[in-house]
């Protein structure tokens, strides 16, 4: 492209925000449809099968998704206080804020690495059986969103400190904590019909 | 247009599809009425919309002394006729509804003193189970006339590549349901016309699907008695002996071409279709041994085709699935002799 | 209405042209290029496409033929398919015309975001690349819909048509919410949602249909994929996997997506046909909401294509209902065009020669519908020729004849030059003609016993199917007049001008072709377009394009 300096007035920034956050709500509308597609396919099966979970399969444990689920609720909360802090001009508060959100998000993602790694160990694989495939689809399509949005909030992050956002124009942090809050709620689904629902 | 439609809905009446395929089963009848319905009354729509394009493209075409500025009628809507023509296609569809509905528990509702069968789909062979018959019949299903039938309908699961869907229609029937692996569905239907009917597979189920074909014999008690018996007797002495040496090659060309071909070529080994090429079967020196390991000579082929091969290297349906008589084996034997050069 | 006093909200922000030939003809942002780049791909795969169809017929043309070897006449057929749907009606209609023409209609100057329209563009040849080339590894076999568990067997092609539909999907997903947020956000000042022209009307709610139900197909792809590759159990029935998985979530996706086919045809219709009968559109609210009730009822009734899978009953039940009532608002449609015709000044020029040949094809196409919608109907009719004939009649008859009526209608705007008339109406007789004489005897000869995807049939039905293949050979042929013309228009073309056909709606109030960023001023909108004889509705638009008058 020719790269042209721009400056936005305004009201040009303002459409400009507008139409980003709309089309950014039409993209998670869209990902939420795949999660459903596959929670779908999961509810299905375990409708159609005899016993749940199938014969020889040890089911992943509750009391360490809990845990691990405390963690990412945890950084939805820490999420809120940073943009909060923001809003409010708070550059530092808002500084820590979003580490703790980061380290929390990364947090949850060893716990489900250690997770998978006990599964493995107890040959509850992916390939090995009904509940094995929707169990690690779903967890792991969840856990690839939250690896992109730990991504996404390092970026932000860093753009925040180099000065890419001012107190009127952030529409980039406006994103990256829409989709935080959003991997959080798929997770109140995923763990109720995977974990809670025996 | 009046008379056109009606000159159609008369047509439909008087040339029903009944009179092109026949109605060999209760629900048939009723099936065919519902489409006679829906005919009848498409019949008026399609003629009225056409006729009144065709119609207002003449009656308000610009004529030449038309100026170049001139424009139509500048009205934009007419509520009476709107409401018109969503109520009465809306009332036509509710009456379709529920005339579908009433026909439907045909199929579901398990009748009374209904005989119990299995059918099972095969790659690419229709399976039948009797009650009171050890062996299974393949491809040519009996039924005596006027009895209630329960088909539980389903596909093969015995091996991963021989499960897949296919479907078990009777267009004389007006009967079709996919055979899934994984799901028995059970379907009704009581056959009233003496005849032999063709079963045809309707859902993609790999190479042979074009060729996947049964019949159903519709016979009278008597003659469906006699037919069970000889069943009964044959799985007993398990199925007629193969004398190999006395075929037919011609015969066996002929066969080769209409049911092996599907999966094998006349032709080396390695121009496999869904099995190895044939012509050099009984004098190959790279693959001296049958699938099943044994050396390659006559009596072992005809095994083969007796007994069907499963195993790790892939199936073959043996000769109840294939259709063939031991006769059959033995041309084909022949046949197969003849091949290398 | 009460008068709304209307302005510009923002101020105007023009980028210079691009100067290289690869940003203005290769990565461009412009919807104009794209939209030109999109309709010579979907060209391109229209004919690779075709061409199979051709092959298949002449496959059919006799029982027993051996003009196809049975794996490459199933290849055919399923890459067939899934071209015409994906890399043909799909793209053409979303991001060729609705491209084209829908930023122009709405006053914008291009589409909410133009980086992603190139982007979602340039998904799509290496989609179509994969399509084709998975002749190489062993085509898919198993149709379009690729049903497991026959789909898990197959060579490793259907992987590569897993990826091609894949990246299809992507594609259209990027373009639905591209578009949505273009209608809702970017119309010009002062058009209302009920002064939209009926085009952006069906092509917001192809968006919604194209963002919503293309992602539960990419993740149903993605779910064939992983299975294939990783052996992964979701369909293997003989893992506790169930087939009938895939078809639910293929069809929730697949069944909008025949709307997604349909409804900017049905857009293009509702343009056309007011322009050539010089009268406003008959009942523009009932068009209007119609096409929102049709997008809304398509996600309610996918297992219509399932009552031979062994649903139960009482999940048939709702599905045969609600089938039947999208009907209702379809027949409303369809009146509500034939109105317009009622006490028009109609001119018969090749645009609406097409229109009409859409109803009439499409009325029948909507009919064979409801056969199939009624359950026990559909029992004997389900996976037989009389389908074929059915997703023909909508699709062909449907799409493609209000394809080829937009291409007669928007080639002057799009290109600066006309189509020669005697050219396009000797194609519209010769398509339509053969057009139905070849699917037309589908219909009796699936109701009398033919099943779909077959090689080789009964010879009983040998001279119904001689018939068919050769009228399919003459349909393959008036395609080459239209290519004829098309190209002829290049040097021998009339000047079009900036309005040849008189119509009202914005992407005619600027010249032909339309320069880079389209308005030099945003117009002003007063009303709805199609009050023919009234003054046109705009404000700040160059008085010269103001007189709506045809040429002819």
């Amino acid at each position: 492209m020719a790269s042209h300096a721009v400056t936005l007035n305004d009201a040009q920034y303002e459409e400009q925000r507008d139409h980003r956050l709309l089309g950014f709500l039409f993209f998670l509308i869209s990902d939420c449809i795949i999660f459903s597609s596959f929670i779908f396919t999961y509810l299905y099966l375990r409708s159609a099968a005899p016993v749940w979970p199938p014969p020889g399969v040890t089911p992943a444990d509750l009391y360490m998704a809990g845990v691990n689920s405390i963690v990412l609720f945890g950084s939805g909360a820490t999420m809120h206080f940073a943009m909060e802090s923001f809003k409010h001009d708070k550059h530092l508060r808002f500084y820590w804020w979003m580490m703790a959100t980061i380290l929390l998000g990364s947090m949850f993602l060893g716990g489900q690495a250690i997770e998978y790694t006990n599964l493995i160990h107890e040959n509850t694989l992916w390939t090995t059986s009904i509940y094995g495939s929707s169990f690690f689809s779903l967890t792991g399509l969840h856990g690839f969103h939250v690896f992109i949005g730990v991504c996404f909030l390092v970026v932000v992050l860093n753009q925040t400190l180099s000065g890419t956002y001012t107190k009127t124009r952030y529409f980039g942090l406006t994103a990256a904590s829409l989709y935080w809050h959003f991997v959080d709620v798929i997770w109140v689904a995923l763990f109720s019909i995977l974990y809670v629902w025996r | 247009m009046g008379i056109i439609s009606a000159l159609g809905m008369w047509g439909v009446v008087v040339f029903p599809i009944e009179n092109y395929l026949k109605e060999a089963a209760q629900q048939a009848a009723d099936i065919d009425w519902l489409f006679r319905f829906m005919a009848f009354f498409s019949v008026p729509i399609l003629v009225y919309v056409n006729g009144f394009i065709i119609y207002f493209v003449i009656r308000y075409r610009t004529r030449p002394s038309d100026s170049i500025q001139a424009t139509g009628s500048p009205i934009h809507d007419h509520s009476a006729l709107e409401t018109w023509w969503t109520i009465i296609p809306a009332a036509l569809m509710l009456a379709l509804g529920l005339l579908s509905y009433k026909v439907l528990p045909e199929y579901y509702g398990a009748q009374a003193a209904a005989v119990t069968m299995e059918a099972i789909g095969h790659k690419w062979d229709f399976e039948f189970r009797y009650p009171g018959l050890a062996q299974s019949v393949y491809n040519d299903l009996y039924l005596p006339i006027d009895v209630p039938v329960t088909m539980d309908i389903t596909s093969s699961e015995a091996q991963a590549d021989d499960a897949v869907i296919h479907s078990f229609w009777v267009p004389e029937f007006r009967i079709k349901q996919d055979m899934v692996p994984g799901m028995v569905v059970p379907i009704h239907f009581t056959p009233n016309r003496l005849g032999t009917y063709r079963i045809i597979c309707t859902e993609f189920c790999g190479i042979g699907h074009s060729r996947m074909w049964g019949s159903v014999h519709v016979v009278s008690q008597a003659d469906f008695n006699t037919w069970f018996a000889t069943q009964q007797k044959q799985s007993a002495n398990g199925g007629p002996k193969v004398n190999v040496a006395s075929g037919d090659a011609g015969a066996g060309q002929a066969l080769f071409q209409q049911k092996c071909s599907v999966c094998h070529n006349a032709a080396p080994f390695d121009q496999r279709k869904v099995g190895p090429g044939l012509a050099d079967l009984f004098d190959d020196p790279q693959h001296p041994a049958l699938v099943d390991g044994k050396k390659a000579d006559p009596a072992d082929v005809a095994e083969i085709l007796e007994k069907g091969y499963t195993g790790s290297m892939g199936s073959m349906p043996n000769m109840q699935a294939n259709g063939i008589s031991s006769t059959d084996i033995a041309n084909l034997v022949a046949y197969l002799k003849t091949l290398h050069k | 209405m009460a008068v709304v006093e209307v302005s510009h909200a923002t101020s105007e922000h023009i980028h210079p042209p691009p100067e290289t030939f690869v940003q203005k003809y290769v990565f461009s942002f412009d919807h104009k290029v794209i939209a030109v780049q999109y309709f010579i791909t979907t060209g391109l795969f229209f004919v690779l496409a075709g061409l199979l169809a051709e092959l298949m017929r002449a496959q059919l043309a006799g029982p027993n033929n051996h003009v196809l070897s049975v794996t490459m006449y199933n290849q055919a057929y399923s890459v067939h398919g899934s071209a015409m749907v994906w890399l043909v009606i799909i793209p053409v209609l979303t991001g060729a015309f609705g491209n084209l023409i829908m930023p122009l209609q709405i006053g914008a100057r291009d589409v909410a975001f133009p980086w992603l329209n190139m982007f979602s563009f340039w998904l799509f040849p290496p989609a179509g690349i994969l399509l084709f080339g998975s002749f190489l590894l062993g085509a898919p076999e198993a149709g379009w819909t690729e049903y497991p568990p026959i789909s898990l067997q197959e060579p490793a092609g259907t992987s590569m048509w897993c990826a091609a539909i894949f990246l299809v999907g992507v594609s259209s997903t990027i373009t639905g919410l591209n578009f949505l947020v273009t209608i809702i956000k970017m119309r010009a000042p002062g058009m209302t949602w009920t002064r939209m022209p009926l085009f952006v009307w069906a092509t917001a709610v192809t968006a919604f249909l194209s963002f919503i139900a293309t992602a539960n197909l990419s993740a149903a792809l993605l779910a064939l994929f992983i299975e294939r590759t990783f052996n992964v159990p979701y369909y293997d029935p003989s893992r506790g996997g169930s087939p009938v998985v895939w078809q639910h979530v293929f069809w929730f996706y697949s069944h909008p997506a025949v709307y997604i086919m349909v409804l900017p045809a049905f857009g293009i219709i509702s343009e056309i046909i007011p322009t050539f009968a010089r009268r406003p559109i008959f009942g523009y609210k009932a068009i209007a909401y119609s096409s929102t009730a049709i997008g809304l009822m398509s996600f309610m009734v996918w297992a219509h294509h399932m009552f031979t899978s062994g649903l139960a009953q009482w999940v048939q039940l709702p599905f045969m209902i609600l089938t039947m009532a999208i009907a209702v608002p379809t027949g409303v449609k369809i009146f509500s065009w034939v109105a317009t015709l009622w006490a028009g000044k109609i001119r018969l020029a090749s645009p609406l020669l097409f229109v009409l040949g859409f109803l009439s094809t499409f009325t029948f196409g909507g009919i064979t519908g409801i056969f199939l919608a009624s359950v026990p109907a559909d029992i004997h009719e389900h996976a037989t020729y009389f389908v074929v004939a059915h997703l023909h009649y909508v699709l062909f008859g449907g799409s493609i004849f209000g394809i080829f009526a937009g291409l007669y209608y928007w080639w002057p705007k799009m290109t600066g030059r006309m189509l020669d008339e005697r050219l396009a109406k000797l194609h519209f007789w010769t398509m339509f003609v053969s057009f139905n004489a070849t699917f037309l005897p589908m219909h009796w000869i699936g109701l009398f016993g033919m099943p779909r995807r077959v090689a080789t049939y009964d010879p009983v039905y040998g001279g119904t199917n001689l018939f068919i293949s050769i009228s399919a050979f003459v349909l393959g042929a008036s395609m080459l007049i239209f290519a004829y013309n098309a190209l002829r228009s290049a040097k021998h073309g009339e000047l079009a001008g900036p309005n040849p056909w008189g119509a009202r709606t914005l992407e005619w109030m600027i010249p032909s072709p339309p320069p880079y960023y389209n308005f030099d001023r945003i117009p002003i909108v007063l009303a709805a377009p199609y009050d023919y004889g009234q003054p046109l509705p705009y404000r700040d638009v160059a008085p010269e394009y103001l007189a709506a008058v045809p040429r002819f």
